[in-house]
């Protein structure tokens, strides 16, 4: 007997042959090299065998020259079945398309809830969110993650000082803590204003309070400026007193340099690459090839695949390469001291408050030594020198 | 003359020369398993089946099989395998 299996893969037949000189007709079959095996006699004259698919055509020739009538009665194998699967196969494509579509739907954003803001805070951060992507309908793919969200909300929203953001299945819970605008303090109790350092009074204005010093003067830290207590001998009155006073004050500032100094940056060129991991298998999907850059800076994106609340083993990888470029920075003796200089005055500037003032500056000594310059100057600054001081209840003059 | 003379020099050969003689002579090669199984070689085609009898063509003569249940197994230009209860073998010679 042939191998049944093989059969089964072509494809076979069962025939039935009715009529007379149906063992003719077996000869013939036979005759031409037409396998066929299970033949059973039915009653008279009729017969029943199996064939192979492929040897249908040749039969019917033999079976017009004979007197037998044949008829096909079942039809078995791989092929009828391919057949079927194929008639059938909205079946499967619908069930594939259902897994899809909920796998899609899975990874989707599809809400974003924000508490303890506002309105007018949770519609800005709402703009913001949809100037970066983030809104109903779109993949969590192509959403940046939840720190760079949470960093960029806090960078460009003013209002707020704080937001977490948590990402809870296709929710986005944005829980927001606002900026309570200071208000201006005012003080109501009584006080005065006393030097907070060093200075030459250049410029008074005093809205409330009685000033007990003059331009020109030298006070030192502490010193009374403006005081609290109002009116005659004998009828005082305390009032918080307000006002501002400027003063020169002097500081120093020393700073050393390397003439020489190398540092890297990022040369702007980059290369972006998707992937998408099963296990530890990486499929690459998009930015195929090697990298060209000698050192690079790598930041990597995953973001797993979810499937209803379920996290599949599959995540899709968004990689970025950067190139980095070590640069190396000279000075020449004279840039040197410039740069010097410049950094001095920025530091200065970093540690006074908004409306001082730098008037003038003196660079006390340079010198070049090591290859570092090393440099102090001397700055007078213009700033208000101006502190509240209660004046206790009791407290006599 | 000349046919019974071949027929002689391949009995002589056969008997001689110790080779098989179905090959030698044309002869059916008939193997049986119990009642259930019969398989002839050297057969020169079916004459008549039915699930009761099968009769075939040999090169001299006939063989006729009876049982019961009858399939053919298999069939090839030369070769039947037959299936089924067999309760008699029986050749039929044409000189008779």
């Amino acid at each position: 007997m042939k191998n049944q299996w093989i059969e089964f893969y072509r494809g076979l037949v069962t025939v039935k042959a009715s009529g007379k000189g149906i063992e003719r007709f077996i000869n013939a079959l036979t005759r031409s090299e037409i396998n066929i095996w299970n033949v059973k006699n039915h009653g008279t004259q009729s017969v029943t065998f199996k064939m192979k698919l492929e040897d249908v055509k040749k039969i019917r020739s033999h079976a017009r020259n004979s007197d037998c009538r044949i008829e096909f009665l079942q039809r078995a194998g791989a092929p009828f079945l391919m057949k079927r699967l194929l008639k059938n196969s909205g079946f499967a494509a619908g069930a594939l398309a259902f897994f899809a579509v909920i796998l899609l739907l899975s990874n989707m954003v599809w809400g974003i809830e924000i508490k303890g803001a506002n309105p007018a805070t949770e519609y800005q951060i709402i703009k913001e969110l949809d100037k970066m992507g983030v809104k109903k309908g779109k993949l969590q793919f192509f959403v940046d993650n939840v720190e760079s969200i949470q960093r960029k909300l806090s960078n460009n929203i003013e209002a707020i000082t704080w937001v977490g953001v948590e990402l809870k299945g296709t929710t986005y819970h944005l829980q927001v803590v606002e900026k309570n605008e200071p208000k201006k303090p005012e003080y109501l109790s009584p006080r005065h204003l006393v030097a907070k350092k060093k200075a030459v009074i250049v410029d008074m204005f005093v809205e409330e309070g009685r000033p007990v010093v003059d331009i020109h003067d030298h006070v030192q830290p502490g010193q009374l400026l403006v005081s609290g207590i109002i009116g005659k001998e004998g009828q005082t009155e305390t009032v918080p007193s307000k006002g501002e006073i400027f003063g020169e004050t002097w500081y120093k500032s020393e700073v050393i340099l390397p003439l020489k100094s190398t540092f890297k940056v990022f040369s702007g060129n980059e290369k972006v690459k998707h992937a998408l991991t099963i296990g530890n298998l990486e499929i690459p999907i998009w930015g195929f090839g090697s990298l060209e850059f000698e050192e690079y800076e790598l930041e990597e994106k995953e973001q797993r695949v979810k499937f209803l609340k379920w996290e599949l083993p599959i995540s899709y990888v968004n990689k970025t390469f950067r190139e980095r470029e070590q640069v190396t920075r000279i000075y020449s003796n004279k840039e040197g001291f410039e740069a010097a200089k410049d950094l001095a005055r920025k530091k200065i500037k970093s540690s006074l408050d908004e409306n001082a003032k730098v008037m003038g500056e003196k660079v006390l000594h340079q010198s070049i030594d090591n290859g570092k310059v090393t440099i102090a100057i001397h700055f007078q600054i213009i700033e208000n020198i101006a502190e509240g001081q209660p004046i206790i209840q009791g407290d006599s003059e | 003359m000349a046919k019974k003379w071949g027929q002689f020099v391949r009995g002589w050969m056969t008997k001689n020369m110790e080779l098989p003689q179905d090959v030698m002579m044309d002869l059916p090669r008939i193997t049986m398993i119990g009642q259930i199984h019969i398989y002839i070689e050297n057969h020169r085609g079916l004459l008549a089946f039915s699930d009761k009898e099968l009769r075939l063509l040999l090169k001299q003569g006939q063989l006729l099989i009876r049982g019961k249940a009858f399939v053919i197994k298999t069939i090839l230009p030369e070769e039947i395998l037959l299936e089924g209860k067999i309760d008699s073998v029986t050749y039929i010679s044409d000189t008779d």
